[in-house]
Parts: structure tokens; C-alpha cells; sequence
């Protein structure tokens, strides 16, 4: 009895392992996501999964990791899923610079790899010979949008703040360039501007004191809706109505506050769409379609009330 | 007339408005070997800290080889060739030998990297030169025993050429054996020419090995004796400032004939090999002793009476009813205290008032609802303060400002707020000074006046003596013999815990 | 009977309080130093708005910092209440979305909800490190994984808001410009000074802290004892959540990242000893005012982020070279 499954569950193991070569006429696509704790990419991981449901021509392995900042893990699944032998990976990498090395080994074992979400730095995969497109919205037009419209509500000379993601990571850097280039379009006066982490109890705190050091600001600009709801808490507080927020992401939390006006406007990136979408133009590529190209964006829409 | 080393005259020093030294003269002659005895906080540590540096003297002068001497370090008191070995070891448990001999100049190579090789050199050199062939210099100190600790501790000490060495109860946790080659040692460490200062509570090694004493009372050096024309009995009368009445010829006998306070049938502990455990019985009124070499399983035994530890088999009875403790707490609750071996570690809470302490066990006395009631928890401590003669500023000071023998009494003021019918003991008077020692007896025999059962266990046979209706003696985890009074001996008793007796004595009670 | 007692404990009394007063002193006066520093360097540091922020701002990070107060002082660590906090929020915001219920019994559920989640962590905290006799520092990371994980599964990592409009104005509502969160902490503060200072359990976990054994031997349940103490760490996570979702109108599953670290060092600040068996919580409450008006001047003064944090981790440094000094004088 013991012997049986012992051999039994050996015989399971080998199988797992020869599956992904084995595996029937269908491609297989390695789905390499950023933090699952962070509501974005769980919207995007589920996203992804009834679009394979849908589909159905093709075997989604996703794997997720710990924190924004783990790119270790992803560098692991990357090289598993060489060994297994996936026909695409598609990653939305955590660190630009760090995930070039593996990607390149992935293309090298003949795997077609798709870059969404944030782009692979350029000087990196200059120096490692890499081309590869990028598939993703364009955090940067997307601040802009959103800052163009508080600008113009506010109209030009208004006295905004900016309310920044993780310093260092490359959408909360690009979302507030996109900011400044709003600011600069409209010579908005730019009081201050702090990351919050992206937190909302953090955004809450370090807004309510920004309003004590200026009182007579306009405008807020959050990096992400998370944010944003803590800078809406701290105006409800602060009894104040006649200051407009935008923040980014369209997360639900945020549709009422759009609806009544405490908050002016967000940024949909269509994140629960942006994965499925990369899968079918690595797809593509897999049924024998064309490379990509440069920079495949994706579509991005400004929110504001209906 | 012998060279003064060291010349103290009318040295002072205050902490607050407790005067620690308060006019403390003496001298050292060169070579000697110079016991100071005192009551605990007569002054002795304090004095010694003085000398090497460990705090500043308030008033007084100090002559060290005819120049002032005024140490502002331990480093400075090095410098002027004055050691101390303390009472706490200050070595590093983890490293070997060699490298705590070494620690304070760790030889290097001319690339500056540790040489190995030179520092296993000079701890060998120096282990050697005390005669300790026989330890291992890359052995780590954890390795080693208590007495080895301390005779590294005198080795490194001894190194660096020093004219004087301090050592400060050096025999507290030595066995009878390895006092005696310390006491070789510190011979030939004399015979170097180095003078030994020798602080200690045993006045019968004060005799054996000293060449003049030196006794303090109350922050002052009350008289400097020469022992060859001293006796005993005449030091401690300066140290108590009054005579001490012998105590066995005062004991009384009591009639304890009363009922089974405490016995165990058969109760094994987990360190004990045998399987049958060991039987006693303590009857109320009783005052019954454990004899026995250290490592015969005296402690386990009580530990594993009061459940401080499981036990792993047997049976107990309180008043003959059959009673099984799953905790210290049941163990209390029917009536029974353990005042434990280590005060320190498992007695007081040093850093915590001494009302605080003395109510530690019977909280519900101070307090109401769970609420605690400061003002009743005051006076309690003040009645036991009264009662027990406990010495201290005040019942709000921390425990570990007193002296070690009013810390004992704490211990039992803890536990006499229970009024126990049982009490346990555990080398009651360990680093006592011969006063409270005396009055801690007086309290345990009152105690078994008014009626409750006493176990007591003790490396000291003249306590045991003095206290006991009854001694049992153990060897290796069994109880060897029971001797009665009218038997006791020294001689007796020592042979039946060496396993020398040729007679069926081994009755167990 | 009673009155003599009162008489004779009115010395003890003033006796602990003043010992409260000098331990405290020190932090104390540094607190207001930073008061005077920064109500020179901004004019708006002392306006009544910015000192209502700056309530609101220490309020969760003093509740959390309280619970810990119990741990540390029996020598033990609570590194999980960041993650339980998120956790009981979570919990508590499922609740109070259920459909189909009034407003008062959603949050009554909610609160009781939340409560239980915090108290229930506490308590395997405690009961786990107590048992087995291990270090809480492992315990308790283990169990910052498991509630922060446990609040990704049950939320499903979905912010969960739109809660009853009452919770909400309870979160902002302001009494003479104290917002009503601070007097629940402040509160809560108080009734743990009573208890470590009054109560025989309090005398207890001092006791525990300085000499676990001769408590045991003393005779009392040392490990029911402990197993108080991160209960009550973790019943406060718990009230942490409930004012975080009053004052936020969300609750985040990735809420409270690092807030484990804040409430360690407004204890340690606040004088308490990492050891075990010595501080107060009115070292906590200054320790947190500390962390607080620092946090809000900095950024008045016009700091910019990195610099605030260096700054931040400056103080805890120098707090705890203050506290070493502290100790040795208290010593001799």
C-alpha cells in the first residue's frame, strides 16, 4: 500500500514535470504579474484569467509576488518557466532594470516575450542588445490628462500640490512627470509635492499637514486613487469643498466620490483588460504573427463626472 | 618592620545619604596575605571598587608604593599593578581561554592581524605559572566549571605583573577540593612576592591561609588583628559588634511529636536515575535537614516537592491526604513555601521595591478587587521590616540596594505572609554574613515554635546542626541516612554522604 | 478600614507619581523643545487646525503603541499589529457592507467584528509564544504574514468602502477642536496606566518583566499572564482598525505596512525598556507626540521626504542613548 503510492505520487511528479512539453496542441503562456496584494493587479490577474476561460485556446500559468519591490521572485518564475519550456511570457516587471537579464534569456531559449505594464529601461536593454516592444499605458499622457483637467478647472496660475507613489519606481516617477508637465503647460504655481507611499492613511496624514502650511491651495494631484481618498478624508475634515482632487487608477472606491463631486476627475488604464490584451498579441506572435514593435499603447481614458 | 604597599587612611564615601565607607583605615605590608571580613554592607565591595577605580573616593587619602593614589579607571588601577578578581565573573562565556587571558591586548601580527599563535603562547604561560597544566587554553570558558572560570580569572589577573591582587569571595562557589588549591595557589602567588587581599565570609579560611584580618562594621575598619594572635570568636565580636551566644547550647528541644506536615512516597524527579523516587516525612514543629554532597539531587528533590519542576513519578501528601500539584500555585495553595537557592535569579525582583517583593506572593493581602491597596502593601512590608530586622532605607527602595543576608530576609518576609505550615529551604543563608545569619536562625526556629514543618537543605553542616531535630543524608539521589540529634557529628554525617558508612544506617524516616 | 487605608496610601501615591514625573522628564522636555522649535520656525504649527491634526495624526499609532506598552514590559515584542490591524479592518468593513441590516446594528457588528479579529491574534500570539516558551519576535512575524494574508483573502486585495454616513462623522467629529479618535486613545491610554499602575495585574507583568521565575514561583499563571498581555495588544490592533476605517471611510487589506515599527518606537522613546519590566505608557503617549509633531513640523518647515526620514530615524537613535543614560543614573 505504502509502496503504491509512492510510486504513485512519484509517477504524479514526473508527469508534472514532463506536462509542459508534452503538453497537448496548445500554447502555453507564462503570466509573470507584480504585487497580488495591490487591488490593480488582482483586478488584472482575474482579468487575465477569465479571458483564458473565454478564449480557451490557450494554458495560463500566472504567478504573482510579495511586495511592489520582490523582483527576485519574478527573476525565479521567469527562469521556471524556461525550464518548463512555456511557448510566451508576458511580464509586467517590478524593476526595469533588473528583469532585462532573464527576459533575455527567456528569447534566447526561442520564447516569445511581451513588456507590459512598465517598460524595461532603455539603456539597460541597449547594453544587453535587447530589443523588445512594450505594451502599456502611458502613465505619463495619463497624469497629463488628468492634471490638464484640474488646470483647467482651476485655471492658469492655480496653487496645486502633487501627492507622489514609491520614490523610485518608475510609474510613480512617469505619473508625476506627468504631473509637472500639466503645471508647466498651464503655469499652475506648484506648492509642494510628497510621496505618500501610496498609501491612504499615509496621504491622509502628510495631506492634512500640507493643507496647514498652505491654506490657499486649489488643487491636488494623487498618484493613485488610494491617495486620493486619503486627501478626500482630510478635506471632509478640514471642512473644506473648494479644493479639486484627480488621482489615477479608477479604482471603485472612488466612483461615488466622482459622482458627488468630491472628487474632479481619475485615469482608467483599463488595468483588468491591459494583461488579457498582452496575452493575445503574444499570441499573435506565437500563431505566427509579426514581432512588436517600439511602444504598443494601450488605451487609457480620463474619468470624470457623468 | 614590613614595607607598607598600600597605606588607607580615613578613606570616605557617600552615595546619596548612605555612607558607604565612613572613615575606613588599614594597610597592606608587602607579600602578605590580608583578609577583610565584614557583615554584607559593611563596606568590603565598596571599598574594593574604591581601589580599582570603579568609582571615586568623597575625602581621605590613599598611599599606593609611597606615591598618592587616586584612580580615575580600572585601567589606571591596572597600571599601578592592582588587581581584581570580582565575585561576578567578568569573563566572556563564548570565547576560548586564551582569548579572555588576552582580551584586554590581543597580540597582533606585524600585519596586524590577531596572532593565534602568541596569544595561546601566553595563556599557556600564564595558566602554567598557577600550576593549571591540566586546562586547555582553546577549551571555550563555558566549557569549563566554576572553579576554573575563577582560576582563569585569576591567572589573567596575574599576567600583567601586579604587586597586589584582590580577590573578592573567590571561594563563594568553590568545592572543598578546589578551595584547597586555590588556596595553594594564592601560597604561591605570596611566595612571589605579591601581596593578596582576601575577601571572604569564611572565617575558617580567613585562619587557614591569612596572615592578618582586617574587619569592618558599617562603613568603618572597626580593628586590624594578626591572626596568630586572634581567635575566631574574637573577630566576629568586632564584626557584630556583640557576642553571639553559641547557638547549639541554647537550642531547646521542642516535643514534635505533632502530625504528618509533609511526606512523599516514592516521588521521583526527571534527574533522579532511580526508579523507587525517595520517601520523607516532616512532621509540624519539625525542623528536618538535607545533608549531602553538591550533585546528590537535594535541590531537584525540593524543586520537584513544590512543582517548580514535574515530577516524574511518586506520591505526596499534605496532612497525610494524597495531593497532586501541577504548579508552584497548588504547592502554595496547600500551605507550603520554597524559599529557592538563587535568590537572585529566581527569589526577588531585584529592581522592584522590597514592599513590592514582600507582598510578591500574596498579592491578594494587598490588594482588593485586584486593585492594589499601596498603603496596606506598606505596612505589611513595615511589620515584616519590624519583625525580621530587615536593614534598609526605606520599604520603597529597590531590592538590590540591600546586603545580601536583609535580601534572605525579604525572601522570607515573602513567604512568611503566608503564615505556611511548610517551608522549604534552600541553603537558606548562602552569602549571608555571620549576624543575619544568626537572626535568620532565630526566625526559622521561632517558626517551627509555633508549629510549622521546616525542610531545609544545606552545604553547611554546622547549620544543619545547629537547626535541625533531624538530618537525612543524601548521596547521589537517595536518602543514605537519617541521623536524629543526639547523633549528630560532622564526622558522622560527612561519612554517610560519602557512602563511608560500614554500619546499616541507611534507615530512612 | 477603608478610609485608614486611603490615608496611608496617599504618600505611595505621590511617591509613584513623582517617580513618574522624573523618568519622564527627560522626554518631556523634549517634546517641548520640538513644540518651541517648531512654533518659531512655522506660524502654522500652533494654530488650533494644525494641533487637531496633529491629534488626529498620533491617534493610531498611540492606540497600537499602548497594546505594545504591555508586551514590551514582559519582554516581549508584537511585530503582527500592523497586519492585524489591516486585518481586523478588513474583517470589520465586511461586516459593515452586509446588506439588509440598520445602521446601528452594522456597527455594532462591525466593531465587535473588528475587536474579535484583533483580540483573537493576540491571543494565539500569546498563547503560542507562552506555551512553547519561544521568542514572540518569530512568533509574532509569523503572524504579520498571516493576518496580512488573511487580509488579502478575505477582502479578496479590494479596498472595501461606502460605509454607514454615522461611522464616518464619529471618524471626524471634533470636541472644542479635540477630534473624538484622540479621546479614544487618550482613554485607552489612561485606563492602561491605571492597569499597569493600580491592579495587581499590573504589578504582575513589571514583575514578570524583571524576574519571570519568581513570579512563577510566587505562585501565579505566568503564562495566562502573558498570553493577557498580547491579547491586549492585539485587542487594541483591533480598536486601531476600527478608528482607521471611521477616520478613512476604506478598509485596505494593504493598510498598516510598518506601523509595527512606528508603535515599537514611540514605546521605546517613551522610555520603556526593550529588556522588559521598566517604562509606563506615559512614556508611550510622549513617545508618540514625539513621532507626531515631528512628522507634521517637518514637513511645515518645508523638509522634503528624505531628509524627514533620516531625521525620524535620528531621534530614535539619540531616544534610546538618552534612555541608556537614563537607566544608569536611576541605577545608582
Amino acid at each position: 500500500m505504502k509502496f503504491y503510492n509512492i510510486v504513485a505520487s512519484a509517477a504524479t511528479a514526473l508527469s508534472l514535470l514532463a506536462a509542459p512539453a508534452i503538453a497537448e496542441d496548445k500554447p502555453v503562456v507564462g503570466l509573470v504579474m507584480k504585487s497580488l496584494a495591490n487591488e490593480f493587479f488582482q483586478n488584472m490577474l482575474e482579468g487575465a484569467e477569465a479571458h483564458a476561460a473565454e478564449r480557451g485556446d490557450y494554458e495560463l500559468r500566472a504567478v504573482g509576488m510579495q511586495n511592489e519591490t520582490d523582483f527576485e521572485s519574478q527573476i525565479n518564475a521567469v527562469e521556471n518557466f524556461i525550464t518548463q519550456g512555456v511557448d510566451a511570457i508576458v511580464i509586467a516587471p517590478a524593476d526595469s532594470k533588473a528583469m532585462v537579464r532573464p527576459i533575455k534569456k527567456a528569447i534566447a531559449a526561442g520564447i516569445t516575450v511581451v513588456n507590459f505594464d512598465v517598460s524595461l529601461d532603455a539603456d539597460a536593454k541597449k547594453e544587453q542588445g535587447l530589443e523588445l516592444a512594450f505594451v502599456g499605458p502611458d502613465n505619463r499622457g495619463g497624469a497629463k490628462m488628468a492634471g490638464d483637467a484640474l488646470a483647467q478647472a482651476l485655471g492658469e496660475g492655480a496653487k496645486v500640490v502633487i501627492i507622489e507613489g514609491n520614490p523610485g519606481a518608475d510609474n510613480a516617477t512617469q505619473r508625476r512627470l506627468g504631473f509637472e508637465d500639466s503645471v508647466a503647460e498651464y503655469k499652475l504655481d506648484l506648492l509642494d509635492s510628497r510621496t505618500a507611499h501610496w498609501e491612504t492613511e499615509e496621504a491622509n496624514q502628510v495631506f492634512s499637514t500640507m493643507l496647514t502650511a498652505h491654506p490657499d491651495l486649489q488643487g491636488v494631484m494623487a498618484a493613485n486613487d488610494s491617495m486620493a481618498i486619503g486627501v478626500v478624508k482630510a478635506l471632509e475634515n478640514a471642512g473644506r469643498d473648494d479644493i479639486l482632487v484627480v488621482g489615477f487608477d479608477n479604482v471603485p472606491a472612488v466612483g461615488p466620490m466622482i459622482e458627488d463631486g468630491r472628487m474632479l476627475a481619475t485615469v482608467d488604464q483599463f488595468g483588468q483588460k491591459m494583461a488579457a490584451d498582452a496575452i493575445d498579441l503574444a499570441l499573435e506572435v506565437v500563431a505566427g504573427g509579426p514581432e512588436l514593435e517600439g511602444w504598443v499603447k494601450t488605451n487609457i481614458e480620463l474619468v470624470t463626472k457623468k | 618592620m614590613p614595607q607598607n604597599i598600600l597605606t588607607v587612611s580615613e578613606l570616605k564615601k557617600h552615595f546619596g545619604g548612605v555612607r558607604a565607607l565612613d572613615g575606613v583605615s588599614f594597610s597592606l605590608t608587602r607579600g602578605e596575605t590580608h583578609a577583610l571580613v565584614g557583615e554584607n554592607g559593611a563596606g568590603k565591595s565598596t571599598l574594593i571598587k574604591t581601589l580599582s577605580g570603579a568609582f571615586p573616593f568623597d575625602s581621605g587619602d590613599i598611599v599606593l608604593d609611597d606615591a598618592p593614589y587616586r584612580p580615575d579607571s580600572p585601567h589606571e588601577a591596572k597600571a599601578r599593578g592592582l588587581q581584581v578578581v570580582h565575585q561576578e565573573f567578568n569573563l566572556l562565556n563564548h570565547l576560548s581561554v586564551a582569548e579572555n587571558i588576552s582580551i584586554e591586548a590581543m597580540p597582533r601580527t606585524r600585519f596586524g592581524i590577531l596572532d593565534r599563535a602568541e596569544m595561546n603562547r601566553r595563556a599557556r604561560a600564564a595558566l602554567d605559572a598557577i600550576g593549571l597544566g591540566d586546562i586547555d587554553v582553546r577549551a571555550t570558558v563555558q566549557s569549563l566549571g566554576i572553579a576554573h572560570r575563577q582560576l582563569v580569572e585569576i591567572a589573567r589577573a596575574l599576567q600583567s605583573d601586579s604587586s597586589i591582587l584582590i580577590l573578592d569571595e573567590p571561594t563563594a562557589t568553590l568545592t572543598e577540593r578546589e578551595t584547597k588549591r586555590l588556596f595553594d595557589i594564592v601560597a604561591d602567588i605570596k611566595s612571589r612576592g605579591v601581596t593578596v587581599v582576601f575577601v571572604t565570609h569564611h572565617l575558617n579560611e580567613v585562619f587557614a591561609i591569612c596572615d592578618r584580618v582586617t574587619i569592618f562594621r558599617n562603613g568603618k575598619t572597626i580593628a586590624t588583628e594578626v591572626i596568630a594572635e586572634t581567635t575566631p570568636a574574637a573577630v566576629v565580636r568586632h564584626m557584630v559588634g556583640r557576642e553571639l551566644a553559641t547557638e547549639r547550647n541554647t537550642y531547646q528541644n521542642r516535643d514534635i511529636s505533632g502530625k504528618c506536615a509533609l511526606s512523599t512516597h516514592n516521588l521521583k524527579v526527571a534527574s533522579n536515575p532511580h526508579p523507587e523516587g525517595l520517601d520523607i516525612a516532616v512532621h509540624y514543629g519539625e525542623i528536618v535537614g538535607i545533608a549531602g554532597l553538591v550533585g546528590a539531587g537535594r535541590t531537584e528533590f525540593l524543586r520537584g516537592i513544590f512543582a517548580a519542576d514535574p515530577i516524574v513519578s511518586g506520591h505526596l501528601a499534605r496532612n497525610g491526604t494524597p495531593m497532586v500539584f501541577r504548579s508552584p500555585r497548588d504547592a502554595i495553595s496547600a500551605g507550603i513555601a520554597f524559599v529557592t537557592e538563587d535568590r537572585k535569579e529566581e527569589g526577588l525582583i531585584l529592581d522592584m521595591p522590597i514592599s513590592a517583593n514582600v507582598s510578591l506572593a500574596n498579592m491578594a493581602s494587598v490588594s482588593g478587587h485586584g486593585l492594589m491597596r499601596f498603603g496596606l502593601e506598606r505596612q505589611r512590608a513595615e511589620d515584616h521590616r519590624a519583625k525580621l530586622q530587615i536593614k534598609c532605607g526605606s520599604v520603597s527602595d529597590a531590592a538590590s540596594s540591600m546586603s545580601g543576608g536583609n535580601q534572605q530576609k525579604v525572601v522570607l518576609a515573602k513567604w512568611l505572609a503566608r503564615t505556611p505550615e511548610v517551608l522549604i529551604l534552600d541553603e537558606p543563608t548562602r552569602g549571608v554574613d555571620v549576624g543575619a545569619k544568626a537572626e535568620i536562625y532565630g526566625i526559622l526556629r521561632k517558626l517551627a515554635q509555633e508549629g510549622a514543618g521546616l525542610l531545609i537543605v544545606s552545604s553547611e553542616l554546622p547549620e544543619l546542626m545547629t537547626l535541625c531535630d533531624r538530618i537525612l543524608v543524601m548521596a547521589n539521589h537517595r536518602i543514605v541516612g537519617s541521623v536524629s540529634r543526639d547523633d549528630f557529628t560532622e564526622e558522622h554525617i560527612l561519612k554517610l554522604a560519602y557512602g563511608q558508612n560500614g554500619t546499616e544506617e541507611g534507615t530512612i524516616a | 478600614m477603608t478610609t485608614e487605608t486611603r490615608m496611608l496610601s496617599a504618600p505611595s501615591r505621590r511617591a509613584v507619581s513623582v517617580r513618574a514625573i522624573i523618568n519622564n522628564a527627560g522626554i518631556g522636555l523634549a517634546l517641548l523643545a520640538l513644540i518651541l522649535f517648531f512654533s518659531l520656525a512655522s506660524e502654522f504649527f500652533l494654530t488650533a487646525n494644525n494641533i487637531t491634526n496633529i491629534l488626529t495624526q498620533i491617534t493610531i499609532n498611540l492606540i497600537l503603541a499602548v497594546g505594545m506598552t504591555f508586551v514590551i514590559l514582559i519582554g516581549g515584542i508584537d511585530l503582527s499589529v500592523g497586519s492585524v490591524m489591516a486585518f481586523a479592518a478588513v474583517v470589520a468593513g465586511k461586516a459593515i457592507t452586509l446588506p439588509g441590516l440598520g445602521v446601528v446594528e452594522l456597527i455594532a457588528l462591525a466593531c465587535v467584528a473588528g475587536l474579535l479579529t484583533g483580540l483573537i491574534s493576540g491571543l494565539l500570539n500569546g498563547v503560542i509564544s507562552a506555551y512553547w516558551g519561544l521568542p514572540s519576535f518569530i512568533i509574532t512575524l509569523g503572524m504579520l504574514n498571516i493576518a496580512r494574508g488573511a487580509a488579502l483573502h478575505v477582502s479578496d486585495a479590494q479596498t472595501i468602502y461606502s460605509f454607514p454616513f454615522a461611522f464616518e462623522e464619529f471618524g471626524s467629529a471634533l470636541i472644542y477642536g479635540v477630534p473624538v479618535v484622540f479621546l479614544v486613545a487618550l482613554l485607552i491610554t489612561l485606563l492602561a496606566w491605571f492597569v499597569l499602575n493600580w491592579t495587581v495585574f499590573g504589578r504582575l507583568l513589571y514583575g514578570i518583566g524583571n524576574n519571570e521565575e519568581a513570579v512563577r514561583l510566587a505562585g501565579h499563571h505566568v503564562f495566562w499572564l502573558k498570553v493577557a498581555a498580547f491579547t491586549i495588544c492585539g485587542f487594541t490592533a483591533g480598536i486601531a482598525a476600527i478608528i482607521y476605517m471611521a477616520r478613512l471611510s476604506i478598509s485596505s487589506p494593504i493598510a498598516g505596512i510598518g506601523f509595527e515599527l512606528n508603535a515599537i518606537a514611540a514605546v521605546i522613546i517613551g522610555g520603556t525598556s526593550l529588556a522588559g519590566g521598566r517604562g509606563s505608557v506615559i512614556g508611550t503617549l510622549l513617545g508618540a507626540f514625539i513621532i507626531g509633531v515631528l512628522a507634521n513640523g517637518l514637513i511645515l518647515i518645508g523638509l522634503n521626504d528624505f531628509m524627514r526620514q533620516m531625521i525620524t530615524g535620528v531621534v530614535i537613535i539619540v531616544a534610546v542613548i538618552l534612555d541608556h543614560y537614563r537607566a544608569k543614573y536611576s541605577a545608582t
